[in-house]
């Protein structure tokens, strides 16, 4: 039977009026409840892998495309992993390991890299990769016409230029020297180019693609779970089933991989401790803490790197933050010791851009950081003066900050507006759709001021700087630089850090950048947390990856209650 | 003035007064409450509303209903929540009162009849049709009223309409629609969910009912003996609907009227709740509802308050419409 998700949205709002009216009868009386034990696994530690099954996960977000060259987010990303399979990933540490490329060699002094593929590696359409898909791939990413924020990651390749501004037909650094070998020809020695080949940005994709982007094209590639007809119900669910031909034989075991969108983080928990989901990564303050603290479920439990920024993005050509001392005065005005109230165990204050387990992280910076007099003093050399004591003063419009409906970031976007008056500031909160807030913050002119957050997409910290600050991530359309900031020698500094090799003198390089970030204040950086995850016993080998989560690849499950389900169904019409 | 009888009849139901209690209670809570909080509904105490392990403290003597998430007072978001709730389920009620009210009398009035309905009236329904289905629902109702406006300063003519036919179909095809969902999607139309458009949408979504039971109220006047003898005696329309009709009617209109406030404030609670009713950090009871489920079981008073406050309000309206029903129409009680 089709799902009729309004029927469920409202039947479950009507509940929770009565639900909470009953809550206020029994809960001060001690109704508090239980947690569920885990699911145990049906065979012990050292059973093999067992074919079949489905992996359930869910997220309160939603997916916004499959397409590798296209617009994508955290969520996206990891659907993409699946159904895409690059020439080179991550290894659960993040280092970069050989996938589609048996080998690789780098040439020319760095300026050259060389792909020999595997023979014989067979796409979902049935048809065979060959360095010509690589090519072609890569082609169809970087084409002008394609909306891929990425794109400037990868403007070292020769003819980039060129191939961009439409003067060239074809791209004249990616090379095809034979059937099964590619090489890719930089201008300069990149420290960042085989972790970026790693991201989902320039994965082969099969010939139904085409040249050119179209997001009504059917996601397919070569990764280990490919897409069904049907199998992305837009806004609700994912599924994605078995590539029965994958390159890694005998992998996946599991048949499918499902996600369930939108799903609130309570009606999650409840999903999870019934069985009916299998991984919970979105989770409450308290559950985390109750879960954590329960010794049948703490071996189940993990917690995840450090790697995500979270920060208040000040839109640099849109007043009144096109004032650089206003925006200093936001980021001095924050009280960052108040957010991390709203998640003590896991939330860390964050004073520059990098997180603590990205590389390049410095400890000892002290970067942005709480000083209310100097905030007040900001508002003053900007023209506004704000007077705290008569509550006079300030930017006198009130400023418009939308956000969409998740509950961490609902409360520091309660928190920013408390401190953003006291120094005459005065934030309009607006509820939106995650889309709609997506459109608004990645648009020119759509959003003064926003929650922005940046997770690592390759471990480097050009996985930060580039996509987030340098002028050539501002596009037209979509901009994961959403301060839409712009400084010559930031971009001066980003560019040649890429290029530079030697350790010593790169972190140089990124410091310097990171002191003008948090002086001309396009983010006032705010916090970052570890991400706590739990998964049901009966989920068996699941790899926890540093860049891009679970990786289920190699997961299976392993509970009885599937077998018996999948007798039970066989037998019943 | 109240008759006698029909205060005696109130005064003897014991639910009716528990209700008028608590309504009562209710109204003065919204109004003195904001005023008896020690703090503001939207400050956060970083000093007192914490206890250990960053927790937001219980029911105390600073914090009569504890403090919530972050760390205000949930008394005074409260009792803020109830002055913006009574406020806009009052506002709906009167929209949705006053426009079922005009519907339904009109509808049940003109039962079997088809008579000439000028053409300014028809072009300004027609237009007021066309810009609420645009999304324009103040444009809607300055077509319709305008059309109504100037049939009124000079005569037109006009076809015969089924009038009844056309208003009860129209009628029929919204309640086919669950009144949540319907809320919803004028509510999604909508650019921004402020205090205003959440009365405009229940208002203008919450009508249908009583048009229905006003309407065949109407047709059970118009049947009667003395309204039929002054028809006949050449008494225009208008008078006797005024003179006849809207008296005998409203106790029906009062009763149900009452009782839609007590769903209007479920509305209104189902809005804040899926995140479609005022934004944070306006506080609302539904939002408080949303935003304290994750404690439930750790911090209980943040699902109690408005839970509680809900559940009451409903209760409340609830029995009050009940109790004047039963006193205003015995017979039908």
């Amino acid at each position: 039977m089709r799902p009729e998700p309004w029927r469920d949205v409202l039947r479950s709002a009507s509940k929770a009026c009565v639900v909470g009216a009953a809550a206020s009868v029994c809960a001060p009386w001690g109704c508090g409840e239980t947690l569920t034990a885990p699911i145990a696994a049906a065979h012990g530690q050292d059973a093999r892998p067992r074919p079949g099954g489905t992996l359930r996960l869910a997220s309160f977000q939603d997916v916004r495309s499959l397409d590798p060259a296209g617009p994508t987010d955290g969520l996206a990303i990891q659907a993409q992993r699946l159904i895409f399979a690059g020439l080179v990933d991550y290894d659960e540490k993040g280092h970069v390991v050989p996938e589609l490329a048996e080998t690789w060699e780098v040439a020319d002094g760095g300026r050259t890299v060389r792909f020999r593929l595997r023979p014989n590696v067979t796409m979902h359409d049935g048809s065979e990769l060959t360095a010509d898909d690589v090519k072609r791939s890569a082609e169809r990413a970087l084409a002008p016409a394609t909306p891929n924020p990425n794109a400037s990651y990868f403007d070292q390749i020769v003819g980039f230029e060129a191939f961009t501004a439409r003067q060239k037909d074809h791209l004249e650094g990616v090379v095809v020297d034979n059937r099964y070998v590619v090489s890719f020809h930089l201008k300069r020695p990149d420290a960042t180019f085989l972790p970026m080949l790693a991201m989902p940005t320039l994965r082969p994709v099969c010939r139904s693609a085409g040249a050119l982007y179209d997001d009504r094209w059917t996601p397919c590639g070569a990764g280990p779970f490919r897409l069904p007809p049907a199998g992305w119900q837009r806004g609700m669910t994912l599924r994605l089933v078995r590539h029965g031909a994958y390159f890694r034989p005998g992998l996946p075991h599991l048949d499918a991989v499902e996600w369930t969108f939108n799903v609130p983080l309570l009606a999650q928990r409840f999903r999870f401790e019934a069985g009916r989901q299998d991984l919970l990564r979105d989770m409450t303050q308290p559950d985390q803490s109750r879960f954590a603290a329960d010794p049948r479920w703490a071996p189940f439990g993990g917690v995840e790197a450090n790697t995500r920024v979270y920060g208040e993005a000040m839109n640099t050509r849109m007043p009144p933050f096109d004032h650089i001392e206003i925006r200093r005065a936001v980021a001095a005005a924050i009280d960052r010791e108040h957010y991390r109230l709203l998640k003590p165990a896991y939330l860390t204050v964050l004073t520059q851009l990098l997180p603590p387990d990205v590389p390049g992280y410095d400890p000892d910076v002290r970067g942005q950081g709480y000083d209310y007099p100097a905030a007040l003093e900001h508002m003053r050399k900007a023209g506004y003066p704000y007077d705290p004591v008569t509550g006079k003063g300030g930017w006198p419009e009130p400023i418009v900050y939308p956000l969409y409906d998740q509950g961490l970031l609902v409360f520091t976007a309660q928190l920013l507006q408390q401190d953003l008056a006291r120094i005459g500031l005065h934030l309009d909160l607006r509820l939106m759709s995650w889309p709609a807030f997506l459109a608004l913050q990645e648009r020119p002119g759509g959003a003064a001021i926003s929650q922005a957050n940046w997770e690592m997409d390759f471990p480097d910290p050009s996985s930060f700087y580039d996509p987030l600050f340098t002028t050539a991530s501002i596009g037209p359309e979509v901009s994961y630089n959403v301060s839409f900031y712009s400084n010559p020698r930031l971009d001066e500094l980003v560019a040649r850090a890429r290029t530079e090799l030697d350790p010593s003198r790169r972190r140089a390089l990124y410091g310097e950048a990171d002191g003008i970030l948090c002086d001309e204040a396009p983010w006032a950086f705010a916090f970052t947390y570890h991400g706590y995850y739990l998964r049901q016993p009966y989920v068996r080998d699941l790899e926890s990856r540093l860049i891009g989560g679970g990786d289920p690849t190699r997961a299976w499950i392993d509970r009885e209650s599937d077998t018996l389900e999948r007798a039970v169904g066989r037998l019943l019409p | 003035m109240l008759a006698a009888h029909v205060r005696a009849r109130f005064a003897g139901s014991r639910s009716a007064l528990v209700g008028a209690v608590i309504v009562a209670a209710l109204v003065v809570f919204a109004v003195a409450g904001p005023g008896l909080a020690r703090h503001g509904p939207l400050e956060s105490d970083f000093v007192h509303g914490i206890a250990g392990g960053a927790r937001p403290v219980g029911p105390s003597a600073s914090f009569p209903l504890g403090a919530d998430r972050l760390f205000r007072d949930v008394f005074a978001r409260l009792a803020s929540g109830a002055r913006l709730t009574l406020v806009v389920a009052s506002a709906a009620t009167l929209i949705a009162s006053a426009t079922g009210a005009l519907v339904g009398i009109t509808a049940g009035w003109y039962e079997g009849a088809r008579p000439r309905v000028p053409w300014p009236v028809l072009v300004g329904c027609v237009g007021a049709v066309a810009a609420m289905l645009a999304g324009r629902p103040i444009t809607g109702a300055v077509a319709a009223i305008a059309g109504v406006v100037v049939a009124a300063v000079r005569p037109f003519v006009g076809p015969r309409v089924d009038v009844d036919g056309l208003i009860m179909r129209v009628v029929d095809a919204l309640l086919a629609f669950p009144f949540l969902l319907l809320v919803l999607a004028v509510s999604a139309a909508l650019d921004r969910a402020t205090a205003v458009t959440i009365v405009i949408t229940l208002g203008a979504t919450g009508w249908l009912g009583i048009a229905r039971m006003l309407r065949a109220k109407t047709m059970q006047v118009r049947a009667l003996d003395y309204v039929q003898a002054s028809r006949a005696l050449g008494q225009p329309g208008a008078r006797l609907v005024v003179k006849h009709v809207l008296p005998n009617v409203a106790g029906l209109l009062v009763v149900t009227s009452t009782v839609l406030l007590g769903q209007m404030i479920v509305a209104d609670s189902i809005l804040g709740y899926l995140g479609a009713g005022e934004s944070p950090p306006t506080p609302t009871w539904g939002r408080m509802l949303l935003e304290g489920q994750d404690y439930y079981a750790t911090a209980p008073w943040l699902v109690v308050a408005p839970g509680a406050a809900i559940l009451l309000a409903v209760w409340g309206f609830n029995l009050l419409g009940d109790g004047l029903r039963d006193a205003l129409d015995p017979g039908e009680g």
